[in-house]
């Protein structure tokens, strides 16, 4: 019966959407970098352990007022048992390994085993109570007893629980664990030297009433300062052969210290790039809007170039290590990942129908584009991909692929050609109407709900005034496009003026249509 | 004045579409290639030629005043090269070359191109203009390149043009008989934007040329008006 109430409650924990809606709120604010308001919470935790850091400080020399002493002592304390109760709780699911021992022993037509799935439960528990950040999340509760008054130093352990909101740290930590077994050959050889240097220094100066070294702990100490090469010269061999020690120890401690420096340096250059790639993603992801661009060659180079310039902010990938390296000395924020790659989007960790205004292959190579392109369309149909053609003869494939504009430089060159030939000046006006290097410019002004209120016709637009001229309107409503339309033209929202001019006209003339009095 | 002969230098893709788009404006398209190995489908009898100063069988066959050559040689150095022994031995030819890139457009231009199209440039420019201004480009694109009733044109002013010694800014070209007028061009003057400060002060006359916009109809109306005809004169090309 007993046994019967703990499954059903357990089914009901894993399976109650509110339980679990309100489990992944406390487990993201608390775990989940990418959650918005964990920042919050850990800036909230970090100026708790400041104020209990500065009332021990305080306290030495000073008297520190009850109020602040109950608040360090009790409401912090009670604050992160808080915090270690619901991280106890979001570390793993009691319920899932219920429900999963039960559904095994069902499955093999077993008594459900309860005994099992709690010895489970309380492996998975113990596993997180004894990991390095919950002892120290523990140790750093202590204070509340604080009339002990040994506990008090406890509150140290606070500043330990720097390390689980310092990302910095974190960081510090994993590149340091990937040299473990290089640390621990240091560490071997030092307690080695330290030893054997201890016992000898101890032997040789033990019983000279002129040495200071008496008691074998004042010998290890003198062995640590000198290998240290820190040598304080509070503690100096007297006789000959504790000094022959001393000249060894020296010449050890040289060695532990290029070999501890040597660790830091290539642990960190080996982790660098690694770094800074989590460093991209993680800038990336906070990115709103932006292209994505695979392949950096030629043209995706001018295309990075123009969009940037526009103030949009474009992210590259691309396979090959030394494209990568170009891109990133161009400034662009640019990854090395394959973009024919589904894993690579996965470790971008990017929202693709809310970030990315559209996707551009611009390799210079169609097998690479098409591929790109179907890996992208495979978890995203609506995503707006343009690809450069280099093969006319592939043009179907591209198109196949879901690509939806293509754009072939070959023929590009041939219409070039053709209109170069009958109207070469106006070729190059509208040319330069295109151009981000010419003065005059060809813009499309939004329609809004204010400018339609204050200037309902074409006619009362006044473009000639601000030196601009109206090339045209385009209705969205219909998507057509009405050229020099007639003074008595209706604006609607959502339609767009096409306006050529100098930029800097063009932009007054835009923040009249949009700043100008109703009544005016 | 409109060119009648086509010297297309180069056999690759750019020759086929160059071929592909101009054909109906020449009376005559002279293919060269520089690999003797090469064949044509489709496309005029291939020519072979090599880089040495030996023009002579080209200058005899052809006009060249009334010529327009395009360098499309995919090799940049071998472009450049060609160009060059082109203008030192014809001055008066029109050349159009391709460059990869800015650096060897300006090279080509140095070599004595009269235009050169980057084509690094180019597409960037027609992809930034797709993703940021596409109404913009799609207009453009139309107006250039494709059949549509919107046309560009060149025209100039006549003798007999009733806008003659007229203050250019005095007039609303905006709303004038339909038509956009986008730019003026005056003697050896680069094609001034209608609204600029140098446009601004000037007076038309005879010779100037329009750049407008407008329905093919409207174009022809407005060029009865000012007593002139479609444009083309290659000796007043900016670059």
């Amino acid at each position: 019966m007993f046994k019967r109430w703990i499954l059903d409650f357990a089914y009901y924990l894993d399976t109650s959407k509110s339980y679990q809606r309100r489990k992944r709120f406390f487990y993201n604010i608390l775990e989940n970098d990418k959650n918005k308001y964990k920042k919050y919470v850990d800036l909230f935790m970090i100026l708790l352990i400041f104020i209990s850091v500065g009332v021990l400080i305080r306290e030495v020399k000073h008297h520190v007022n009850d109020e602040l002493m109950f608040f360090s002592n009790y409401v912090i304390s009670f604050i992160f048992f808080i915090e270690y109760m619901l991280r106890l709780w979001v570390s793993s699911s009691v319920s899932e390994i219920i429900v999963a021992r039960a559904e095994h022993d069902t499955f093999l037509l077993r008594d459900v085993n309860l005994a099992k799935a709690f010895k489970e439960v309380i492996k998975v528990k113990l596993q997180y109570i004894f990991s390095v950040k919950a002892i120290i999340d523990l140790l750093a509760i202590m204070p509340f007893f604080h009339e002990l008054r040994l506990l008090r130093i406890f509150i140290l352990f606070r500043v330990f629980k720097l390390l689980r909101y310092a990302k910095s740290v974190q960081t510090l930590s994993s590149v340091l664990a990937t040299k473990k077994f290089e640390f621990l050959t240091l560490s071997i050889f030092a307690s080695v030297v330290i030893f054997v240097s201890s016992v000898l220094i101890y032997v040789m100066e033990g019983n000279n009433p002129d040495s200071p070294v008496n008691t074998l702990f004042e010998a290890v100490y003198w062995s640590i300062v000198t290998i240290a090469t820190v040598g304080y010269g509070d503690i100096v061999p007297v006789t000959q052969e504790g000094r022959f020690v001393a000249i060894v120890v020296i010449m050890a401690g040289i060695a532990v210290l290029a070999f501890t420096t040597s660790l830091f340096v290539s642990a960190f250059t080996e982790k660098l790039d690694e770094i800074k790639e989590i460093k991209t993603i993680e800038g990336i992801s906070k990115l709103k809007k932006f292209y994505l661009i695979c392949g950096y060659e030629n043209v995706s180079r001018e295309v990075s170039r123009k969009l940037s310039s526009h103030a949009n902010e474009i992210i590259i990938i691309d396979e090959d290590p030394l494209r990568v390296e170009r891109a990133k000395k161009d400034g662009y924020r640019a990854l090395n990942y394959n973009p024919g790659n589904v894993e690579s989007y996965d470790k971008l960790n990017i929202n693709f129908d809310k970030q990315v205004k559209a996707v551009l292959c611009l390799r210079e190579n169609d097998v690479e584009n098409v591929y790109a392109a179907l890996t992208i369309r495979s978890f995203n149909k609506n995503i707006f991909i343009m690809s450069l053609l280099i093969n006319d003869s592939n043009r179907k494939k591209l198109e196949f692929a879901g690509i939806n504009t293509v754009v072939y430089p070959q023929e590009l060159v041939g219409l070039i050609t053709k209109e170069l030939i009958g109207k070469p000046v106006a070729f190059e006006v509208i040319h330069e109407l295109r151009s981000e290097n010419s003065d005059v410019q060809i813009d499309e002004l939004g329609i809004t709900e204010r400018i339609v209120e204050n200037f309902p016709t074409v006619g009362d637009l006044e473009n000639s005034r601000f030196r601009v001229v109206l090339l045209g309107v385009y209705k969205t409503a219909n998507d057509r496009f009405y050229f020099n339309p007639l003074d008595d033209t209706l604006l609607e929202v959502g339609d767009y003026l096409l306006v050529v001019g100098y930029q800097v006209f063009i932009k007054e003339f835009e923040k009249y249509l949009h700043t100008r009095a109703i009544n005016d | 004045m409109t060119k009648t002969t086509a010297l297309i230098f180069g056999h690759n893709k750019y020759s086929h579409e160059i071929v592909r788009n101009v054909k109906d404006k020449y009376s005559n398209i002279r293919l060269f290639s520089l690999d003797e190995n090469n064949k044509t489908e489709n496309l005029p009898e291939l020519e072979y030629f090599d880089l040495s100063d030996k023009w002579t069988e080209i200058q005899k066959s052809v006009d060249i005043k009334n010529s327009m050559a395009f360098c499309v040689l995919e090799d940049t150095a071998e472009n450049i090269f060609l160009t060059i022994s082109l203008r030192s031995n014809f001055k008066d030819l029109t050349i159009i070359a391709i460059s990869s890139n800015k650096e060897s457009a300006n090279k080509l231009l140095m070599a004595g191109a009269n235009k050169v199209i980057p084509l690094t440039e180019t597409t960037s420019d027609i992809i930034t203009n797709m993703l940021e201004k596409p109404i913009s480009h799609k207009v453009l694109h139309d107006i250039l390149y494709e059949e549509s009733n919107l046309k560009i044109a060149q025209v100039q002013i006549g003798e007999e043009s009733e806008f003659k010694d007229e203050q250019l800014t005095s007039i609303d070209w905006t709303r004038y008989n339909g038509i956009v007028v986008l730019s003026v061009m005056h003697e050896d003057m680069k094609s001034e934007f209608i609204y600029s400060s140098k446009a601004k002060h000037h007076i038309i006359k005879p010779g100037d040329v329009l750049i407008v916009v407008g329905f093919e109809k409207d174009i022809q109306n407005f060029e009865n008006k000012i007593r002139s005809r479609r444009y083309v004169n290659w000796s007043h090309w900016s670059w």
